[in-house]
């Protein structure tokens, strides 16, 4: 990676800081966040609408279960977003093979239980490294940092849920007056196609908001490990300075 | 411009001071520890009042009043400006022209966290937090108040000894201060990841003893750009 060009401030920052550098990332390249992001949510979250003739629980837990596949987009936005690169559809189409295929076990399987999936979600997808080197690799950078890793997680999950439950209240909140009671088992007790569908919809809506800035989140907490770790920051003011 | 995480706040005396407002994440770990400091409270308090009977159910509620008001406002008037979960997580709660806060201030924000509440869950608070550059949820808004890292990370360790050696050339505070940082991770990074970064300042290098490594001669630079010179030189 070319530290010179990193359109980002590096500096030693507690981990709890570093995502929030990743938050300003995703604000500053809204564009090319949700641009390119929602046109591959939406398409998984029709398909995931589709498996309510199955069941009415499955829409939801497809998007679940797809979300490691969906950071993938994310992440390759945000690398070239630190460079300051905004990125189009196009750009993603073109690298679609390298972006969307490959790694499909261990996206489905293994880094869907993953309790620190987006902070070493770069080793995986950006620095190409194999077996048991990758292995090396990832406990070298999740070593005393496992605990921020974590809490980062678990405060995304948190706020996943709370986001989710607002969705849901709104709803409850526009009811007819003195209906809301009725609407609100309507909406959670029953079985029906609609109601599954509702709520399927409401969690798909926070998982379109929410995501990006868990994958910034882990990904600005990886760039702060590599800060740590091999002095990103000195390299990029040493660039600088004596060109 | 490189993208940063700073908020700017101008002294009257027109000094510029950088903050580091905090967000979600550490916030959202903060609101967990303190969330469970006080419910072990509440529960320690129900067990003993409940041996009271009715007027125990009546300290219970007044308790469980003052604990969701005035807990965090008890705190935040203190020398540590921060709950015990902001002090865990290293925050601290400031003015956003970076005074220390005010009671009038601390007792604003937490009232409207009412308002952050809303629609449930504190919704509104999560998506202001993560849309404004300064994370401010609506209470610290309508307050004026910011809550910022307040511990420093430091990776600097000491700087290793060596012949104090001139710069070819005049270094500028940053690059002098870069150099400095670069000394003191010397124990933290590998000695070739060290020379690698060495070498990068090699246009500032001056001739050194013939054969000393870019390190070893950066490591003179560090130490003159620290005020030692050497006897002979």
């Amino acid at each position: 990676m070319q530290v010179d060009g990193l359109a980002i401030v590096l500096r030693p920052r507690p981990m709890a800081e570093a995502a929030d550098l990743g938050a300003t990332l995703v604000r500053r390249h809204a564009r090319s966040v949700w641009g390119t992001y929602l046109p591959v949510h939406a398409v998984v979250v029709a398909l995931a609408l589709c498996t309510v003739e199955i069941a009415g629980w499955l829409p939801g837990l497809v998007i679940f279960w797809l979300k490691p596949w969906l950071d993938r987009s994310l992440l390759f936005v945000l690398s070239r977003a630190v460079f300051g690169e905004g990125t189009r559809w196009r750009d993603l189409w073109a690298r679609r093979r390298q972006v969307w295929g490959g790694q499909w076990l261990r996206t489905l399987l293994w880094r869907r239980f993953s309790p620190w999936r987006s902070f070493t979600q770069a080793i995986d997808q950006l620095e190409g490294q194999r077996g048991s080197a990758r292995r090396k690799r990832r406990a070298q950078l999740l070593h005393g940092r496992r605990g921020a890793a974590g809490c980062m997680q678990l405060v995304f999950a948190h706020v996943e849920m709370a986001l989710y439950l607002c969705v849901m209240s709104l709803l409850v909140w526009f009811a007819p007056e003195g209906d809301a009671r009725e609407v609100m088992n309507w909406l959670l007790a029953s079985e029906g196609t609609v109601e599954s569908l509702l709520v399927a919809t409401a969690y798909a809506l926070v998982v379109g908001l929410l995501e990006p800035f868990y994958v910034a989140a882990g990904f600005a907490m990886y760039l702060n490990r590599r800060v740590e770790l091999e002095a990103w920051d000195i390299e990029q003011e040493f660039r600088h300075g004596f060109r | 411009m490189r993208l940063d995480t700073l908020h700017t706040a101008e002294t009257p005396e027109g000094i510029a001071l950088s903050l580091r407002p905090a967000g979600l994440v550490a916030r959202g770990l903060a609101y967990l520890i303190d969330f469970g400091i006080r419910l072990g409270i509440f529960m320690a308090i129900s067990i003993t009042v409940g041996l009271l009977g009715k007027m125990g159910a009546g300290i219970l509620l007044i308790s469980y009043f003052c604990l969701e008001w005035f807990y965090p406002v008890l705190f935040e008037l203190t020398r540590a400006a921060a709950t015990p979960g902001k002090r865990v997580m290293g925050l601290r709660v400031v003015m956003d022209s970076g005074l220390p806060v005010t009671p009038a201030a601390s007792l604003t924000r937490n009232l409207l966290r009412a308002a952050d509440f809303v629609p449930a869950f504190y919704g509104a608070g999560i998506v202001s937090m993560l849309w404004r550059r300064d994370s401010k949820r609506l209470g610290d808004l309508a307050a004026g108040t910011l809550v910022v890292f307040s511990d420093q990370v430091s990776l600097h360790g000491e700087v290793p000894v060596a012949e104090p050696q001139a710069p070819a050339r005049a270094l500028s505070a940053r690059e002098q201060a870069a150099v400095v940082s670069w000394a003191g991770r010397a124990r933290r990074l590998t000695p070739e990841r060290l020379d690698e970064l060495a070498r990068l300042a090699e246009p500032v290098l001056g001739p050194g003893v013939h054969g000393a490594s870019a390190s070893q001669r950066l490591l003179g630079v560090a130490q003159w750009v620290l005020g030692r010179r050497g006897g002979a030189r």
